[in-house]
Parts: C-alpha cells; structure tokens; sequence
C-alpha cells in the first residue's frame, strides 16, 4: 500500500456519518493490511469527533451552514484522519477527557473513547477553524 | 444504514436486533424502539447485537437509556452476542459490568 488519501467536504449533518463510514471501507480497501482491530479502533474515534462536531453544529448554529473537510491517510505504519469545521471554538484540554462520573450517564463518553481508541488526538483553533488531527498506529494498544 | 427488528417473545421478554451500525443516527431509532416496547409494557428486554458491526457512544447512550427505563418498569435490559469490535466499546468505557454481555438470546434472562 503506498498512497491512500481520501477527501471528503459536506455539511455537519448525521446522515454523512454512513458516508464517512463507507469512506473508511474504501480506506481500509486499498490498506489491507491492517488488522481488525486496528480498523475498528480508528473507525470509532473518526467516528465520535465527526459525531461531536455535528452535534455542536445543531446545538449551537444549526442555520448556520456549517461544514466540515475530511482527510484519511493510511501507510503502512500510521493511519491519520484531518477534520477541520468552520464552527464557533471548542473549549477542551483533550488531556483532561474523562468518562462521566454516574456509570449509568446517557452521553459524555465520545471524546473520551476516542482518546482510548487513539495513540494521538489533537486540537486546534487556526485561522476561525477548529482541526483535529488523529492518528492511529499499526498494531499499538491505542 | 441500519434496520431494527424486534418481537416479543411468548414469554413477555422484547428481543431487538439492530442490523447495522449503531452510530448517532441509529441510536436515534433505538431509543424510540426501546421506549416504545417499554411504553407498551413490555420491560424485559434482550438485545441481539450479532449483527451489530458498530457501536459509539451515542449507541451506548440509547441502550443505557433503555436500561433505566426498563428498570424503572421492574424489568431489565440485556444485551447477547456482541461482536469483538462492540466488546472493545463496553470494555473502553467500563460498561461490560452494567450491560454484561450473554452468549445467547434465549437465555439472556435465566440469571
């Protein structure tokens, strides 16, 4: 496997997360090297940021037309995602993500899952957009 | 794209089988479902996830809201066959205790 990156601009609505999924198929088509589970660990954290970029877009700027640009990139080593929305900040030390206090908490879990499921979750504010950049590594632990 | 089934069995026990992906769209679905069976009195509920090639946490959310409401009913929620990659999600967010998985669906509610 030697080039492998996929692009992808939509709106933040939920019914791109199926087309972000199938995105991932097709990454993981042409990286078939990589193991199960390091697939599937990846495909959750894109999945959970993706999902909380959209959440944050109904619940704060619904009308707004917000929009977000998705990257992947597989080699043999690493698999990278490079999200970027055009959404208002987010507040977050990624360092502090903990899963919620009451076991029986309906929501609050995503970005914490990611962060296990991930050997490299990063944010930033550039330019009036928010980037996040995960990375996850062949055959570690997450 | 998911597609959820569910029946009651001749016992009163709710079985729901999620085909597909669990992610925010379809915990959405879920959630109605699960209010649904325990709305019409049905509060013993066994999910089916065989067939459920993904789960997030949005999907975690729906079940654990099913399960309050189950066991606000007197009943219970269970969940049978995860696959590995779903047992990974229960496992990361230590709620393999609350929602233990069973190996079977019928006997989902024997203990």
């Amino acid at each position: 496997m030697t080039d492998g990156r996929l692009v992808l601009s939509a709106p933040a609505v939920p019914e791109v997360l199926e087309v972000v999924h199938s995105m991932l198929a097709q990454l993981w088509a042409r990286a078939d090297s990589w193991e199960q589970r390091d697939r599937s660990r990846f495909e959750l954290a894109v999945i959970e940021v993706l999902g909380n970029v959209v959440e944050h877009a109904y619940a704060h700027d619904a009308e707004s037309g917000r929009r977000f640009d998705i990257t992947l990139v597989a080699d043999d080593e690493r698999v990278v995602a490079s999200l970027a929305d055009n959404g208002l900040p987010v507040a977050l030390d990624l360092s502090g993500v903990a899963l919620p206090e009451d076991e029986l908490a309906e929501s609050g879990r995503g970005l914490a899952l990611a962060t296990a499921a991930l050997d490299d979750l990063r944010y930033e504010r550039v330019e009036g957009r928010n980037h996040w950049t995960l990375e996850c590594r062949r055959g570690s632990a997450g | 794209m998911i597609e959820i089934d569910v029946h009651t069995r001749d016992d009163g026990i709710g079985v729901v089988v999620p085909r597909g992906r669990l992610n925010m769209v379809a915990a959405r679905q879920l959630k109605e479902v699960l209010a649904d069976l325990v709305g019409t009195g049905t509060s013993r509920i066994v999910v089916d996830m065989a067939e459920t090639t993904f789960l997030d946490s949005s999907g975690l959310g729906a079940l654990i809201g099913g399960l309050k409401s189950a066991r606000q009913a007197g009943g219970d929620l269970r969940i049978a066959r995860p696959v590995p990659a779903v047992t990974t999600v229960f496992e990361l967010t230590n709620l393999d205790r609350v929602l233990r998985a069973r190996d079977d669906v019928d006997t989902a509610f024997d203990d």
